[in-house]
């Protein structure tokens, strides 16, 4: 890069101080090519700032930043969640009459993250969680183990939902939780995906159990989580 | 959040699509608003200076081949450059084809500097390089532009007439 055309720049930017913006006014005075390259380039940035594109933030980034006071006084976490929240509760497909269960799972998941109370039984070994949740609950959950599948299980804690005592199995996959609530239930159905506050949600019901995966992990890596899990029971 | 629009349009053109530019800017806030104590100075080279690193990372995650064109094209020998332009009749559309088409360094100083009108030591402090550099790669985006647009007009003599 030549060292003039830079000073060209320098001085069409402002950015030249007092001496040296009169030194190139003079040079300019004595070479024309200068003085119409230097026009030049005034006219080419007078174009980009007419014509390029401006991009202003969509309207939903805007609601997620309103009010930062408030946000600010919010642990991380919290904000986490909270941002989350608002940035997909817009894109809400799941009526809200149709389904209490996914209400209640999801408040679970919530709580148990934000209360830090995810797991009453820390085990990597499905022979240690397994039996631990039998000893507590009416029915004994599969519990698979999926490490190779890139899903770690953490360990597992009791909840109610569903007007029942349940198990949730947690697994970690990179720095999300990956909540399985599992209770008995008679029937059989599909893998079903929905997305509720923020979070991804499966369900499917399989060997007399109803399984419902809540998770803030991507869709495609959950859609493959439930069909392991269903794979694997 | 004051500047959202900046970051939005900073991230805009550096992922060059909408759905992305959303998610790194989502990402630069939080981050932003962890570190609001530490801000100091100006709010807007700080904050586009957050979105900048969140845009490159997402670059070095999921287009690391955009972050090399660098390498070549500063080695790249100096080409003589074009003799003439009109830019004030350029067409909308094709000066931001030419623009999204610049290599992401030179595409980042250029919109920081004509978009945004930020001062050299503001860019030189978001894009984290020298002020000799923000200089040179202004000049060189520049240059790349009136290349790409191939932009055509009266022969120098007769405009320095006028």
């Amino acid at each position: 890069m030549k060292p003039e055309e830079n000073r060209l720049h320098a001085y069409l930017d402002g950015e030249l101080d007092a001496a040296a913006s009169l030194e190139f006014e003079a040079q300019m005075a004595e070479n024309p090519a200068l003085r119409a390259a230097c026009e030049r380039q005034r006219e080419l940035s007078a174009a980009i700032r007419e014509k390029a594109d401006y991009y202003p933030a969509p309207s939903r980034l805007r609601r997620i930043s309103e009010s930062p006071k408030k946000f600010l006084r919010f642990a991380p976490a919290f904000a986490l969640v909270a941002v989350i929240a608002f940035a997909l509760g817009a894109l809400l497909k799941f009526p809200t009459a149709e389904d209490p269960l996914a209400r209640e799972v999801v408040a679970s998941h919530v709580r148990a993250t934000l209360g830090g109370r995810l797991i009453d039984v820390a085990s990597s070994d499905q022979h240690t969680v397994k039996p631990w949740l039998s000893a507590r609950l009416p029915f004994s959950p599969p519990v698979a183990d999926l490490s190779q599948d890139g899903f770690e299980l953490a360990g597992a804690r009791l909840d109610y939902a569903a007007g029942q005592p349940v198990a949730v199995l947690v697994y970690k996959r990179r720095q999300h939780v990956v909540d399985v609530f599992v209770w008995p239930a008679a029937g059989e159905s599909e893998i079903s995906a929905s997305t509720r506050e923020g979070f991804n949600v499966e369900r499917f019901a399989l060997g007399g159990m109803r399984y419902w995966v809540v998770s803030d992990l991507n869709r495609n890596e959950l859609d493959d989580f439930a069909r392991l899990l269903a794979a694997r029971r | 959040m004051p500047h959202l629009d900046a970051a939005f349009n900073l991230a805009r053109w550096l992922t060059r699509n909408d759905h992305d530019a959303e998610d790194v800017v989502q990402e630069a806030m939080l981050r932003a608003y962890r570190f609001f104590d530490a801000l100091r100075g100006e709010a807007r080279p700080w904050l586009l200076a957050i979105v900048r690193n969140a845009c490159f990372s997402w670059l070095q995650a999921n287009r690391p081949v955009e972050l090399q064109a660098i390498d070549r094209m500063e080695q790249e020998s100096d080409a003589p450059g074009p003799e003439a332009l009109a830019a004030r009749d350029v067409d909308r559309r094709r000066l931001n084809e030419a623009i999204a088409a610049l290599p992401v360094q030179f595409r980042e100083v250029l919109v920081l500097r004509e978009l945004e009108d930020l001062a050299y030591k503001d860019i030189a402090r978001i894009a984290e390089i020298p002020i000799g550099t923000v200089m040179s790669r202004l000049a060189r985006a520049r240059r790349l532009l009136v290349e790409s647009l191939r932009i055509i007009a009266a022969p120098p003599r007769l405009r320095v007439q006028k």
